[in-house]
């Protein structure tokens, strides 16, 4: 819809329907809209990323990742088989792990999302038990495994050996770091529920 | 005070490599500790390291390259016009353009000795342009390359370019590619065999080896291509300015890169400033500086930069990594005579290799055996697919060879293969006396690595409980049970030259300086626990400075196994030459008559006979040059010592005067599906003898990280092309499947440290060995499960079914 179109015609920009003129148009929305918040122009989404709101022009062939990577900066979520198969790209919306290669942008108006910067800047103890416990080599994938592990401990605060593994099974590593890391999902978990 | 720069044969001889082992004049503090803190773990685990991938700069152009859709076909016409009108479209650079034009990919830099591209394959071949108009596989980048505002326009345009192809024939496979009448794919060869000046190796006298022998065996085996994969793929930022070149590589020899694209640009080297940040992952394959991912990427970058006046970054996708990133396949003939109490008398391998890069298949049983007869030939033979490259690493071969040729010669004898590795260890054909008289002569500890290996493994699996005859151990999940054990020589691989300096600040902290890349094995700490221990500083006070090559310094690239013995070896020179030089100066302040009569210890220096007289270093840097009460409050030059180091010759052991004394044994256990085939690795021990560990979590995360890289490639990872077409099948890592985090049992790490290594304080190499050991030892573990050889790696369901009967 137009605003050539939105103009002639007296449309309401909230609801769509059609008025017979200005004041009319006017009368319309104090009445029925006066406590909603303006619409937003076509391909404009909102949403939360690592508890800041953002307005967003989309074009609807952008992937979440591309977003959150190319075009905020968060660099930390990465592209590694470009094809929703090694768990790389993952980031944690309305709390469940989603990967963001395989995730339209144009879908997320209202989303609320957690990436690897948001979930280090919390000082989340994932982040040290990783370093200390050596579950990175390369790095590469490495936000990808705590973000999902992050999204885990989130639902699950004492999850076992065998629930961590089936977790991260969706995690490529190509350094082969994989028995580290239910270690220090464990231990993580572990100074988690001593802060409680 | 600062020693001079000599002349290059003064130089040279200060970086020279030692034979025989050095005396140990540090005390260890940080060097073998556990539990030190990752110099890159922060920034890892938050996210914040920037790999090449993740750089952006102001008004970057985005570029890609047109692929080949055909196995063999050549540019008839190339219509180029809807591309270059498609808005966004800033470049299209095509292979006829005359900058382009019959420019072969690789410069003189590879014009040498056994790899020069005449003998070596598609990787190196001399028909290999940057851009061309025909292509030798699927996938191969040719024809053109476009330059745009977003990466979906590059190849969009891409999409639009109009191509009249001429199809030629094809052939896939290497046996079949050598039979007379098969079509030859490079014009004016006549045949497909790429010549290869070591092709043939001998040592003793094989056919008398062979009338020495008691029994005498004779089996085939093939290893079909897989794939390294790496977490990054390929890409490259390129900066061009008339007075210089700037690039942000992802590559493991920035410094090669470097000279490769000066002199294809025909520019000074010191115009070109290469840049890296992390690496996402690598394993020797993204270290082929003149693949098309790597030379081929900033070459045309570059150029594509010239012509728009913009920063261009070129960017391969998925599909894209999987030309010219794949290891090596073989087909492998074996014959091998030994005597009943298990010597082997003679050792014979032909092998056929695919577009690969000399790799003979007997090198370790040169290496660390006595068997005195030993013959190969290797046939390296033009097939059309992408080229591949060592990955972690080339002696794939010579470990298929080593581990098939001993648990075949134990099954068929009906021993522990325990005691036949334990009767030919040697080097050389020489036995184990030699070694230890070696030992002896050269000042190493006279330990026995293999015996202490073996030990060491078959208490951690339980072997004297679990082993057993071939095909008799059923579980109670109706699963069959397979033990198997290999071995072979430690990673000690003697090579490797680098620079760096180390820097003491006016504030007392120290920095390593020289450029350097991290592809993953956490290669920076150890550094700084040698440097720190070296001085007698904490470890907090140091750090490396490792990201440019403007920094004048080249440390060794990470391969061959040798990042840490060389760099181990750079660093401590010169953390010892800038000890001195601080000493030096400390005796003229502290009023002594030599820096021998002063300790440095935990960052502060005092005098032996007075310790009451001390000063934290900082203290005696700021006084390190007089100065002019005018500029008295300008900062002081730091305190520098500088070093290079040769770790070796590349070669073997007999060319390096020094044989390999370091051993490795691996046991795996295996359970086996009868009705399914499926191969399930439920254990799995590794005992390296790393000769020291600098950092004991370093040497396991290569330990557990290149099983569960071995166990991958022995059980599924395999490269299909469509007979058919000669395209790649599976060019995805949804249809290339590699382990996950539930495909491989616990992994034991136990590794032990003899001192036996010609590193720095002993120690041997440790990136490599267990990945290309491990797919190998798959071999002997079904066979010990099932009492069938199955030796077609990886070794997947429907084979070990066919070795079953069942189908």
């Amino acid at each position: 819809m137009t605003l050539n179109k939105i103009a002639d015609s007296y449309l309401c920009p909230y609801c769509m329907v059609e008025l017979d003129g200005f004041n009319s148009l006017r009368a319309h929305v104090l009445a029925e809209h006066a406590n909603e918040p303006p619409p937003l122009p076509e391909g404009v989404i909102q949403l939360t990323i690592n508890k800041q709101a953002y307005q967003l022009y989309i074009q609807p062939e952008w992937t979440l990742y591309h977003v959150i990577h190319d075009l905020l900066g968060l660099t930390g979520t990465k592209l590694f088989c470009d094809q929703g198969v090694c768990g790389s790209c993952t980031v944690i919306m309305d709390g469940r792990p989603v990967l963001s290669c395989m995730t339209l942008a144009i879908e997320c108006h209202g989303k609320i999302i957690e990436t690897i910067e948001g979930i280090s800047a919390d000082t989340h103890p994932l982040i040290e038990a990783y370093i200390k416990h050596h579950a990175l080599q390369c790095g590469y994938c490495t936000p990808g495994f705590i973000v999902t592990s992050k999204a885990l401990l989130d639902k699950n605060a004492e999850p076992t050996e065998l629930e961590i593994k089936e977790a991260l099974a969706g995690n490529l590593c190509r350094c082969g770091t994989y028995p580290q890391h239910p270690k220090a999902v464990l231990d993580a978990a572990h100074t988690l529920r001593k802060e409680e | 005070m600062a020693e001079e720069p000599g002349s290059y044969r003064k130089l040279r001889s200060a970086g020279g490599y030692q034979v025989g082992a050095e005396p140990l004049e540090v005390t260890f503090k940080e060097i073998g500790k556990r539990g030190q803190r990752r110099l890159d773990g922060y920034e890892k685990a938050t996210g914040k390291a920037l790999y090449t991938r993740d750089l952006q700069l102001p008004g970057m152009l985005y570029a890609c390259v047109l692929r080949s859709p055909y196995a063999h076909a050549r540019i008839k016409l190339m219509d180029t016009h809807l591309a270059e009108a498609l808005p966004g479209v800033k470049a299209v650079l095509r292979f006829d353009d005359p900058q382009i034009k019959g420019r072969e990919l690789n410069g003189s830099y590879f014009g040498q000795g056994w790899a020069r591209p005449k003998s070596a394959g598609w990787a190196l071949k001399p028909v290999h342009l940057v851009l061309a108009d025909e292509a030798w596989y699927e996938g191969q980048p040719m024809g053109a390359v476009v330059a745009a505002e977003s990466e979906e326009i590059a190849r969009q345009a891409l999409s639009l370019i109009r191509i009249d192809w001429e199809e030629l024939p094809f052939i896939l496979d290497p046996e079949e590619a050598l039979k007379p009448g098969a079509p030859i794919l490079r014009p004016g060869a006549e045949s497909n065999e790429i010549h290869d000046p070591r092709k043939y190796f001998e040592e003793g006298d094989v056919e008398k080896g062979f009338q020495e022998a008691d029994q005498i065996i004779q089996f085939k085996a093939r290893r079909r291509p897989h794939l390294w994969a790496g977490a990054e793929m390929p890409s490259v930022l390129v900066r061009w300015l008339d007075s210089r070149l700037e690039l942000w590589v992802h590559q493991q020899q920035p410094y090669i890169a470097k000279q490769l694209i000066a002199e294809w640009l025909n520019l000074p080297m010191g115009k070109v400033t290469i840049n890296t940040v992390y690496q996402g992952c690598s394993f020797g394959g993204r270290g082929n500086p003149a693949n098309s991912s790597e030379n081929g990427i900033n070459i045309l970058a570059s150029l594509l930069s010239k012509a728009t006046g913009r920063p261009v970054k070129m960017l391969y996708d998925r599909r894209d990594t999987f030309f010219g990133e794949s290891g090596d396949m073989a087909f492998s003939d074996f014959k091998v005579g030994f005597k009943k109490d298990g010597t082997i008398t003679a050792v014979q391998i032909k092998n056929i290799f695919a577009v690969y890069l000399a790799a003979t298949g007997i090198d370790h049983f040169v290496d660390n055996t006595r068997i005195k007869n030993l013959s190969c030939e290797a046939t390296p033979v033009d097939v059309s697919i992408g080229p591949a490259w060592w990955a972690r690493c080339e002696h794939l071969p010579s470990c298929l060879s080593l581990t098939l040729v001993f648990d075949h010669v134990a099954a068929e004898l009906g021993m522990d293969p325990i005691e036949v590795a334990l009767l030919n260890d040697g080097t050389h054909g020489y036995s184990t006396q030699y070694l230890d008289q070696y030992k002896r002569e050269h000042s190493f500890p006279e330990r026995d690595s293999l015996k202490e290996c073996i030990e060491v493994g078959k208490r951690a699996i339980g072997w004297e409980e679990k082993w057993h005859t071939p095909g008799t151990r059923k579980l109670e999940n109706g699963k069959l049970h397979g033990i198997a054990f290999t071995w072979d020589h430690n990673w000690d691989d003697t090579r490797g030259t680098g620079s760096a300096a180390v820097m003491i600040e006016n504030d007392g902290s120290v920095s390593i300086i020289g450029h350097h890349v991290d592809i993953g094995p956490n290669p920076w700490t150890p550094l700084c626990q040698i440097v720190a221990d070296e001085i007698g500083v904490p470890f907090e006070s140091v750090h490396i400075k490792p990201w440019t090559t403007d920094s004048g310094f080249v440390l060794m690239s990470p391969d061959g196994s040798c990042n840490l013995v060389t760099n181990g070896n750079i660093v401590r020179k010169a953390a010892a030459k800038a000890r001195q030089l601080l000493l030096e100066l400390a005796a003229e302040i502290f009023e002594v008559g030599s820096p021998d009569e002063l300790e440095l210890r935990d960052g502060i220096i005092s005098v032996r006979a007075d310790p009451a007289k001390c000063k934290p270093v900082r203290e005696i840097v700021a006084k390190s040059m007089p100065t002019h009460v005018s500029s008295a409050f300008w900062t002081q030059p730091p305190i520098i010592g500088w070093a290079w180091h040769n770790q070796g010759i590349w070669g073997q052991a007999n060319e390096t005067g020094r044989p390999r004394l370091c051993r490795q044994a691996h046991f795996m256990e295996v359970e086996v599906d009868p009705d399914t085939g499926q191969v399930e690795v439920t254990r799995v021990v590794n005992v390296n003898d790393v000769g020291r560990a600098v950092s004991p979590e370093g040497v396991e995360g290569q330990m557990y990280g290149g099983t569960t890289m071995g166990v991958s490639r022995g059980t599924i990872e395999e490269m299909i092309w469509d007979p058919q077409t000669g395209v790649l099948l599976n060019g995805n890592l949804l249809d290339y499947k590699y382990a996950t985090l539930l495909d491989c049992g616990p992994i034991d790490t136990p590794f032990i440290e003899t001192g036996l290594g010609h590193g720095p304080y002993g120690a041997s190499g440790i990136g490599e060995a267990t990945a290309t050991i491990i797919p190998a030892l798959l071999g002997p573990a079904v066979y010990n499960a099932i009492g069938h050889w199955v030796d077609d790696f990886p070794i997947t369901p429907d084979k070990v079914l066919k070795a079953l009967g069942k189908i």
